[in-house]
């Protein structure tokens, strides 16, 4: 049996477990995923919109509104991003190597990003 | 000892001619693509870097680029590009449980999703250079910075998305020929290329358009 193959048997039923109670849905696990990712998209839009009002109403708490958007909406688009590798890129199923393969870059590109954020906009001035 | 038959040696053994096993075969094919994806996450990481660090110095400019570019159009294709993604984890679903005609519908719905997204794409490009958002080499414009951080990024994402859409057709064409009707790797491999440019998109739309 190939692996394909053996990964097709554990995606294939249409029956899945969401918050402790079984539902059969055409697709399974996929069909409940793109769910998540088409509300969780709706969720992010509309609270996108509701901060932007909500910074443009009150200029003085513009600051930590900014902040709690950045906050939110990147923790929603990582949510998204996650079910997309871990399900439909079938992650869980894959050698840990897979996941050291994605990781590691996504590690360094953290720690550059993160460096070069902190390098103030005027430069250091050599 | 009595000799094994081939079918009785264990799936991840060489044969006599130190040939791979199927299984093996698969296992290298995929751990190629996602070393490739690897290195694509370095290079969009730079990009996305780079529009950050405008986000943070030039606030007023990224405001005012909200204004004009809106989330109504680029959120249709995001929705676009999220349920293409679902096609194509569906088309591998189909494939591995010997649907060749259920794989082909679709992997075509992936395609034609690509096709739609690229057709947004084109049309709020085409809009926002009719507001002056260019790419940026007028460097007395006031959004020659943002044109070009903005365009990096989308850019390469959509030939991204055009790559995918040549490589869900030929895709399909091999299918049809039954290419993997015993192996649906080929449909594995092209689906990891596929949901990392959904990925890649979820990031950019989050980052440029709302945040």
């Amino acid at each position: 049996m190939t692996e394909a193959t053996h990964h097709a048997g554990e995606h294939h039923s249409n029956t899945v477990r969401l918050l402790g109670r079984e539902i059969t849905v055409e697709g399974g696990v996929y069909t409940v995923v793109f769910g998540a990712l088409a509300v969780l998209t709706v969720i992010e839009v509309l609270s996108a919109e509701f901060l932007k009002g909500a910074i443009h109403d009150s200029p003085e708490s513009a600051a930590a509104l900014q902040a709690i958007k950045a906050v939110l909406l990147l923790g929603i688009a990582i949510i998204k991003s996650s079910l997309v590798i871990w399900f439909y890129m079938h992650l869980r199923s894959e050698k840990p190597l897979i996941a050291i393969v994605i990781l590691l870059p996504l590690l360094i590109a953290g720690l550059s990003i993160m460096y070069l954020l902190a390098i103030p906009p005027s430069g250091y001035g050599i | 000892m009595a000799e094994l038959t081939a079918n009785q040696l264990p799936a991840v053994a060489h044969d006599d001619h130190g040939h791979m096993s199927e299984e093996e075969h698969n296992n290298n094919m995929k751990l190629g693509v996602w070393l490739y994806l690897a290195s694509e996450i370095v290079i969009f990481s730079i990009m996305i870097v780079g529009y950050i660090i405008l986000r943070i110095n030039e606030e007023d400019v990224v405001a005012q680029a909200h204004e004009q570019l809106g989330v109504g159009l680029v959120t249709a294709n995001t929705f676009v590009l999220l349920a293409s993604s679902f096609f194509m984890v569906m088309g591998l679903r189909a494939m591995q449980a010997g649907n060749r005609p259920g794989m082909l519908r679709w992997i075509g719905l992936t395609a034609l999703g690509g096709i739609v997204f690229l057709c947004g794409q084109y049309i709020e490009y085409s809009e926002l250079a009719h507001l002056g958002i260019v790419l940026g080499f007028d460097t007395a414009s006031e959004w020659s910075t943002f044109g070009m951080r903005f365009y990096a990024p989308t850019f390469f994402h959509g030939a991204h998305v055009f790559v995918g859409v040549i490589w869900a057709l030929e895709v399909m064409r091999r299918g049809a020929k039954g290419r993997y009707d015993h192996n649906p790797i080929g449909i594995e491999m092209f689906g990891l290329y596929w949901h990392f440019v959904d990925v890649v998109w979820i990031m950019l739309f989050t980052l440029i358009y709302l945040v």
